[in-house]
């Protein structure tokens, strides 16, 4: 049985219009949101008129921001932001996966003392931590790796030349990320049902290939998203090593200004970068979830093209 | 080798105060299937889980194809097996679960060479020849590349089978393999099952499917309440079961 009358979208326009009840095609008239004209009006009106004011105060130096916004001083600060930037991820990433495979390990030790490292790494700030490692010379002048207690040392070296301001702040982001990676990962990887480590485990495989093909694959899905969240926070972060004298670009902005007394501009440069680099790797973090959802793609359609934010509907 | 496939003496099973098993006891011959009944609670899947080294047993002794499962016995001590050990016990039973438990993560074809390629160490082009042999007999070639999510239940559970069985097994293991299926495909499953048991594969089935068990079935075992009650061929169990509550489980069900 055919429906009664045809719903046309509101562009099909009037056909038959004013025919009466017994027309055979109706048009639908959505409902006008008059409200949300009013609001975006004065929203946008707001917006305008604090552009233009910013854009026209002359306190904002825009001519100085122009003139650092690709000097070197700046684009070398963008460049240890991004280095530190990866580098610190990869520790916390591969530090993470280790600390979460050692959290849900049977044996209690290992398991006890994984809990005791993100007790103390999540319960400290992390400027302290930045500070205490930059410092760690102080402690510990001479670091040598070999046997403890006993035996020979296959590497000796004094802490000083050791822990450079950079390798301060990889330790420091990076010890630090690896606690908060490694909650991100246990969840991932509890996120995926017994019923798959029980299905490896019934085809012969041992724990660690079950975790290497069958688990930890499945839990990326899971893992990807709040780890994109997390490097975005990272970059930012990283700012936080301008305490320890590394040139990265806060940095790099702030010994400009000290000496011209532009901070303004110099501060806007430096926010410039960061929203790019956070702009493109949201972009990056979406491309990479839609590729992970390419098993499910049929359970659930989507526009292979929308970033990840704008995927709801 | 000669001897029963599986044989299972007084296995007892424990979760925590809860007697699961209370002393099972089976014999399960070379090309045999027996399909293992009775209500749900009854320890049914428990056992067949035991089988693999899925779970541990608790008490009594569980032999497949000769072996202890999960144990070496010296003198008269067991030493519980290392995980390699129970990992290599495992390549010769297969196990189909009742939520089919693919890797949704991999294609059809993915999951079935997995097992193969990266446990039993096999050249891949040979592997994924052999499987597509699989698929093919399970009647899915044309979805050799789709994934989980794109499959029926009933073709993730056949898809399930030809993974099984990829790795060779001697003996196989089917947890319930319909029970998680809309009614209209639970035929297609036992379709495949029926051919392989008349192959000659050696299965252990836990089921609800009484037709299934009566036609291909060369013993049907009752359990209930952590024991196998009553145990015999299915024409006579099921015509004439001498148990109390076997009687009245089969009158509920037939």
């Amino acid at each position: 049985m055919e429906e009664k009358h045809t719903v046309l979208p509101a562009s099909a326009g009037r056909t038959s219009g004013e025919d009466g009840p017994d027309s055979e095609d109706l048009v639908v008239v959505p409902i006008r949101h008059y409200g949300r004209w009013i609001a975006s009006a004065i929203v946008l009106l707001f917006l305008a008129s604090l552009v233009h004011s910013i854009a026209n105060n002359p306190n904002f130096l825009w001519p100085v921001f122009f003139e650092y916004l690709f000097s070197e001083v700046m684009i070398d600060g963008l460049e240890l932001t991004v280095l530190l930037t990866v580098v610190a991820m990869i520790v916390g990433i591969s530090g993470g996966i280790v600390l979460a495979v050692a959290r849900l390990s049977a044996n209690p030790v290992v398991s006890g003392l994984t809990a005791g490292y993100l007790w103390f790494f999540r319960g400290t700030p992390i400027l302290v931590q930045l500070i205490f490692w930059y410092n760690l010379a102080a402690l510990f002048p001479v670091i040598s790796i070999g046997i403890p207690f006993t035996g020979p040392t296959f590497f000796e070296g004094s802490a000083n030349d050791l822990i450079t301001p950079f390798t301060a702040a990889v330790l420091g982001l990076g010890l630090n990320e690896a606690a908060y990676m490694a909650e991100i990962v246990r969840a991932g990887i509890l996120s995926v049902g017994t019923g798959q480590d029980e299905a490896a485990r019934a085809l012969g495989m041992r724990r660690l290939l079950a975790m290497r093909r069958i688990i930890l694959p499945q839990a990326l899905r899971v893992i990807i998203p709040p780890t994109g969240n997390e490097t975005i926070g990272m970059l930012k972060m990283t700012s936080l090593v301008s305490v320890i004298a590394l040139s990265e670009l806060l940095y790099s902005a702030q010994t400009v200004y000290s000496r011209t007394f532009e901070t303004i501009p110099l501060l806007m440069v430096a926010c410039f970068w960061y929203l790019v680099l956070t702009s493109g790797l949201t972009f990056a973090q979406s491309v990479i979830e839609r590729r992970l959802g390419r098993s499910t793609a049929a359970a659930s359609a989507r526009p292979n093209w929308l970033p990840g934010w704008r995927r709801q509907k | 080798m000669t001897g029963p496939m599986v044989r299972a003496d007084g296995v007892r099973k424990r979760f925590g105060a809860h007697e699961v098993l209370c002393g099972v006891d089976l014999t399960v011959d070379r090309s045999e299937v027996v399909c293992i009944i009775g209500p749900s609670g009854s320890g049914k899947s428990t056992f067949l889980r035991c089988i693999n080294h899925l779970e541990k047993i608790s008490g009594g002794q569980l032999y497949v194809d000769g072996h202890l499962v999960g144990y070496r016995r010296r003198g008269n001590k067991l030493y519980e097996m290392r995980e390699r050990e129970v990992a290599a016990q495992r390549i010769d039973i297969g196990m189909v679960f009742q939520q089919f438990n693919l890797f949704p993560h991999m294609t059809a074809l993915g999951n079935v060479i997995e097992a193969p390629i990266r446990v039993r160490k096999e050249p891949r082009q040979e592997v994924i020849r052999r499987s597509k042999e699989l698929i093919d007999r399970v009647g899915l070639s044309s979805r050799m590349d789709a994934y989980p999510a794109q499959l029926s239940g009933g073709q993730q559970q056949r898809v399930a089978i030809a993974r099984a069985l990829a790795m060779r097994p001697k003996l196989m293991l089917f947890d319930e393999p319909t029970s998680a299926l809309d009614p209209e495909l639970v035929g297609e499953v036992l379709d495949v099952m029926r051919d392989l048991a008349a192959e000659g594969m050696t299965m252990v089935v836990v089921t609800h499917e009484m037709g299934f068990a009566q036609e291909v079935a060369s013993k049907v075992a009752f359990m209930d309440e952590g024991q196998i009650l009553e145990m015999g061929p299915p024409r006579e169990l099921f015509r004439d079961p001498q148990h109390e509550r076997s009687r009245t489980f089969l009158s509920r069900v037939l």
